[in-house]
């Protein structure tokens, strides 16, 4: 080898492990110099996907749209209705605890934000909105649909999030199954890149008794997630010899989502 | 060679760029176009290895600062197993020898024959996903290799390959504007 060659050999190796060794904290300063540098092209890029997107679905469901449309319409002004009477419930409720003396009020606060990017890495299951630090979002705080659980914030940046979706395999979930003492971790799968992707509940009880169609709900245990969030539905249980595991069906459709929802606070 | 070799690097940065613009297609298992690894691929068979050794240093950090997830902090008596992430830089290593195995076909490349790189550049990607997903199956235990993941790294591979000539094209325009040359032994076969 030349000595050139090997001399920057060794200079890599160096930078490499320089970059090896960055601990959490400065790897965060690189992706936000490096997601400043890229936003403008980023933003293009997301702006062009969504209409990209947009436009394929208009042409898909343009008459689909149209008649749901007019049942959206009604449900709006239903849900119109029941939001002004649990306003007032909420009220009555918050004067009973104050009479009660509760020390602490419910306090369910949140952010709506478009998905403007899918699957942006090659791996992870994850996508990105349009809201981020300058709307009060940090990191794992919980993103829902109107069906259940998305998942967590990964990073947020500015004006944007990562969302790490519950199909991917790093996002666990402390769940329960609804009509049984049941309880488990839920997580995705690796390899799992089809358009209905299906969660594994681990951690059950041997001879656990539990039915297809059952729903899984989020405990609250863990310090991530909020309790009684809907996840998904059993689909099969497999039996072993220590334990049980179960494949659930996710809630949320995440190939069709258009708005998520970010838990900022809750307080109990 | 110097002028040539800093529009490479610039190339790099602009692949980037462009990057966010290359969609994952669905239809294909997610596959997607890696415009960032082709371009470094491409390059690193027209440049010496000190220049090569830089791209890979610059598209490993840039990509992994892309890609990388943050760490869950979440009650370690509840979720007792969590899925380890790799660490921030393992790409600049992948790079690195994926840009190593590119200037095996140098001495091709050097008389013209820059097919044989085109098709070493779909090899090495697939070679590259590979690897990756090898180091994600190792830190997070059992190895799952599913039919989806076979075709996502297949169509990313195919796809990345049939952009190769456009990407040598467009080094040999730089070259061309750098005055230096890519086929240094064609041009002196020529001459014999």
């Amino acid at each position: 080898m030349k000595p050139l060659n090997l001399i920057a050999l060794l200079l890599f190796l160096a930078g490499a492990t320089w970059a090896l060794t960055r601990s959490e904290q400065v790897v965060r300063e690189i992706q936000i110099a490096y997601f400043k540098i890229i936003s403008p092209t980023l933003k293009s890029g997301s702006a062009l996907e969504t209409k990209s997107r947009s436009l394929l679905s208009e042409t898909r469901h343009s008459k689909e749209s149209e008649a749901k449309l007019a049942v959206i319409e009604g449900e709006i002004g239903r849900l119109r209705i029941i939001e002004s009477r649990f306003k007032e419930l909420e009220r009555e409720n918050s004067e009973l605890r104050h009479a009660l003396d509760f020390k602490k009020a419910t306090n369910f606060d949140v952010v709506a934000a478009q998905i403007i990017r899918r699957h942006p890495t090659t791996w992870w299951q994850t996508m990105e909105i349009d809201a981020g630090e300058d709307r009060g979002i940090g990191i794992q705080l919980s993103v829902l649909s109107n069906d259940g659980l998305v998942g967590i914030i990964d990073r947020p940046f500015h004006s944007r999030s990562s969302v790490l979706l519950i199909t991917d395999e790093k996002c666990q979930v402390s769940v329960r199954v609804e009509g049984s003492p049941e309880v488990g971790i839920l997580s995705g799968q690796r390899g799992e890149f089809d358009s209905s992707p299906m969660l594994r509940l681990r951690f059950l009880s041997k001879n656990a008794s539990l039915k297809p169609g059952q729903r899984v709900f989020t405990t609250g245990r863990g310090g991530i997630f909020q309790p009684n969030i809907l996840v998904g539905t059993i689909a099969s249980v497999e039996r072993g010899p220590l334990d049980s595991e179960a494949l659930v069906k996710p809630a949320v459709d995440l190939s069709d989502l258009g708005t998520v929802f970010v838990v900022l606070s809750e307080n109990h | 060679m110097l002028r040539y070799n800093i529009s490479t690097i610039f190339l790099l940065l602009a692949a980037f760029l462009v990057q966010q613009f290359v969609p994952a297609l669905t239809g294909l298992s997610n596959a997607r176009i890696l415009l960032v690894h082709l371009v470094f691929l491409c390059a690193a068979v027209t440049v010496a290895t000190p220049t090569m050794l830089l791209l890979a240093f610059i598209g490993g950090i840039f990509w992994d600062a892309h890609t990388s997830l943050a760490p869950i902090i979440a009650d370690p008596e509840v979720y007792t197993q969590p899925a380890e992430s790799l660490r921030f830089g393992y790409s600049i290593l992948l790079f690195g020898a994926m840009g190593f195995l590119m200037q095996g076909l140098y001495p091709l490349f050097r008389q013209g024959k820059w097919h044989f790189s085109a098709v070493l550049t779909g090899i090495a990607t697939f070679l590259y996903l590979a690897a990756d997903y090898s180091l994600i199956s190792f830190v997070r235990g059992d190895f799952v290799i599913t039919r989806p993941i076979i075709r996502l790294m297949s169509y990313t591979s195919l796809l990345t390959m049939l952009f190769s000539p456009l990407i040598f094209w467009l080094l040999f325009l730089l070259a061309k504007a750098s005055g230096h040359s890519l086929y240094p032994e064609a041009g002196k076969n020529r001459r014999r």
